[in-house]
């Protein structure tokens, strides 16, 4: 399976290799260069049929994963979502090579997407939530696309199958063997951000004759940079994401694909459509939920990070406002109940119309002990969602008698 | 999935990771009260998890499609015979009967938990070096899938689900080299293959595991009916209320 980003393997294995010092002595990553220009999209030659023994054997998993996969509860099987997202697909890619892919859109709040070598393309919504227009999305999709063109799953595999078995015989050799044991698995690693980068080109191809902005690509690695070194900062480590590639990083660092990919998105003039407000349309109200998903990841710093972003788009809305008080609510530190309740205001004054902004507001209220106003919003709430999942526990909160259907208790 | 297998084949490569020793891992335990009774129990046979590959030399699973469909054609009947030979009524597992299936469905979730579940006592109940302390009590084995498997699609049709595993990786001709120089020259022992399997039972209206066998020395070549003859007697071994019993220890190869 390929993924799309910033994938590590185990903590073991990398504090294996850091323990070594021979590592610092093998020859890096060559520098990326980036290409003169956007690589032509290959001649289609039709949707994949596994060839030889080892392409059947990964085919054959992928169809046992797809299978899990599909029945998953994590699947998003609102037609109207997966039309728009297939859409965007086939948009990118084109008609032909859109019927070779089975789409899956998965409820998971993490930036990532996948590709398996069968057809199998997942999209999580944490890759939904933070693309800020429809020609990021078609750029992600492209880049798993282009890895299943190209067969990197299969490619992948016998390369880390030469790999494993380079460093297996390696072993045999006494003290110098270790060191050309790494070196045969870094090879691995290189060959893997190799594909990565391919495929990120190949992805951006698509992006550019689709008529989408080439330009967006880029930024999407400039915002997981930043995102991810305020989540850093505020756990109170140094920001550092994305700037270096680990011994055994599958992909190359986000820095320097935001670089590559910008590099080349000015050589292709770029003139096309970031698709910013379809990409809005298309989402429709998963924006929100996806929000709240986001919020409950319990990442402070890099959800202030992304609701700020968003409001540098779209202005402080009612809804982000309302987020941004559950983000301060949770977390509950001292003074966090104050400012809760004043961004849910700020909310209801833009006419923020969700009854969970009056929740919120209730709840903080009640935190700091302003009991009727609290009692108030709670009972708000409660009218307009008296089917809560927790409206028992809140009706108690808010004052309010036990419901009449209650029967007695033993 | 093969960020996994790379990882896995990487820390099998570099690290030679023995075998776990067989004596520290207890293999089977039934539920109190099941009650299965020929000619009365129902059972519904799930889909099995069953993958057949080799071991590449540096330790890489390698999948092979072809041995996998034989395994599952061999396994299936063996399995079906086995049961039947013992009074017991089998159920197919639905959309294998119905051939749909789509989003969100129950018995696809089911058939994912269960493995989760079925690690976990292998680790912290069966690994006598890693037992909790709440598994430490005399005849106790509570584990339960959740009581909302009684409202799967069919459940209602059967009284227990069975749930099977196995996987193979056999090992290439460089695996049982490096394997043979690896233990002559230095003495460190790798693994020559993977061999695991576990089966297990699952009260359809509870959803309580009332019975698990993980016998982490699985035996039989899978790829031939002999083989699959053994292999299924292995997993189906004292299987509650019926007359299984481990087939004889075959000499090793």
């Amino acid at each position: 399976m390929k993924r799309l980003g910033l994938a590590r393997l185990s903590a073991a294995l990398l504090l294996a290799g850091a323990a070594l010092p021979v590592a610092a002595q093998l020859p890096a990553a060559p520098a990326a260069a980036p290409p003169a220009q956007l690589p032509p999209i290959p001649a289609w030659g039709g949707t994949l049929e596994p060839q030889d023994r080892d392409e059947r054997g990964l085919w054959m998993m992928s169809a046992d994963d797809e299978q899990l996969i599909r029945g998953s509860r994590f699947v998003i099987d609102d037609p109207a979502l997966n039309a728009y997202v297939r859409g965007v697909l086939c948009k990118a890619v084109g008609a032909d090579r859109c019927q070779s892919v089975r789409l899956y859109v998965m409820r998971v709040p993490v930036f990532n997407a996948s590709m398996h070598p069968n057809g199998m393309m997942q999209i999580w919504s944490g890759a939904l939530l933070r693309m800020r227009g429809e020609a990021e999305l078609a750029a992600v999709l492209g880049h798993e696309f282009a890895h299943y063109e190209r067969r990197h799953s299969l490619a992948g595999f016998k390369q880390a199958r030469a790999a494993t078995d380079a460093a297996l015989w390696a072993a045999f050799i006494p003290i110098a063997g270790l060191a050309v044991s790494l070196g045969a698995l870094q090879g691995f690693f290189i060959y893997n951000q190799a594909q990565e980068k391919e495929a990120d080109l190949g992805g951006l191809s698509f992006v550019q004759r689709a008529g989408y902005s080439t330009a967006a690509f880029a930024d999407v690695w400039e915002r997981l940079i930043a995102e991810e070194d305020a989540g850093r900062v505020a756990r109170g480590q140094k920001p550092r994401a994305g700037r270096r590639s680990g011994f055994f990083a599958t992909h190359p660092p986000s820095a320097e694909r935001m670089t590559y990919l910008r590099a080349l998105a000015r050589q292709a003039a770029d003139t096309g459509d970031p698709g910013a407000a379809s990409l809005r349309a298309g989402l429709g109200a998963w924006f929100g939920r996806f929000l709240e998903d986001q919020v409950k990841l319990n990442d402070f710093g890099g959800t202030e990070w992304l609701l700020a972003d968003l409001a540098r788009r779209d202005g402080w809305t009612g809804q982000l406002l309302s987020t941004r008080g559950d983000l301060y609510r949770l977390r509950g530190q001292d003074g966090d109940m104050a400012i809760a309740a004043g961004l849910y205001r700020e909310a209801l004054a833009k006419g923020h119309a969700d009854p969970e902004t009056r929740r919120g507001l209730g709840l903080a209220l009640l935190r700091q002990g302003q009991q009727a106003e609290g009692q108030a919003m709670l009972k708000a709430y409660l009218e307009a969602k008296p089917d809560a999942g927790d409206a028992a526990m809140l009706r108690m909160m808010a004052g309010l008698p036990s419901p009449a259907t209650a029967g007695p208790t033993q | 999935m093969k960020r996994m297998m790379v990882a896995a084949g990487l820390a099998l490569a570099t690290l030679a990771v023995p075998a776990l020793p067989v004596a520290a891992q207890e293999v089977a335990r039934v539920r109190d009260g099941v009650t299965i009774t020929p000619g009365q129990t129902r059972i519904m046979i799930m889909q099995p998890n069953i993958k057949v590959g080799s071991m590449s030399t540096g330790g890489l699973f390698e999948p092979n499609a072809e041995w996998t469909a034989t395994a599952r054609k061999l396994i299936d009947a063996q399995v079906r015979q086995q049961l039947a030979g013992q009074g017991i009524t089998l159920v197919a597992q639905p959309e294998i009967a119905a051939g749909s299936d789509g989003p969100q469905n129950p018995v696809q979730q089911y058939r994912a938990l269960f493995p989760v579940v079925a690690k976990a006592v292998m680790e912290f109940q069966f690994f006598l070096g890693n037992r909790l302390p709440t598994k430490k009590r005399p005849g106790v084995f509570d584990y339960t899938l959740g009581s909302g498997i009684a409202s799967m699609p069919g459940a209602q049709d059967a009284d227990y689900a069975l749930f099977m595993f196995t996987e193979d990786a056999y090992g290439s001709a460089g695996r049982k080299a490096a394997q043979l120089l690896m233990a002559g020259l230095f003495g460190v022992a790798i693994a020559p293959g993977v061999h695991v399997g576990y089966a297990g039972l699952v009260d359809l209206k509870t959803g309580d595991l009332v019975w698990l066998n993980a016998d982490p020395e699985m035996g039989g070549d899978v790829r031939e009916t002999d083989g699959a003859v053994k292999r299924v007697g292995q997993l189906l071994a004292n299987f509650p209320g019926t007359k299984l019993t481990a087939p004889a220890p075959a000499p090793k190869k």
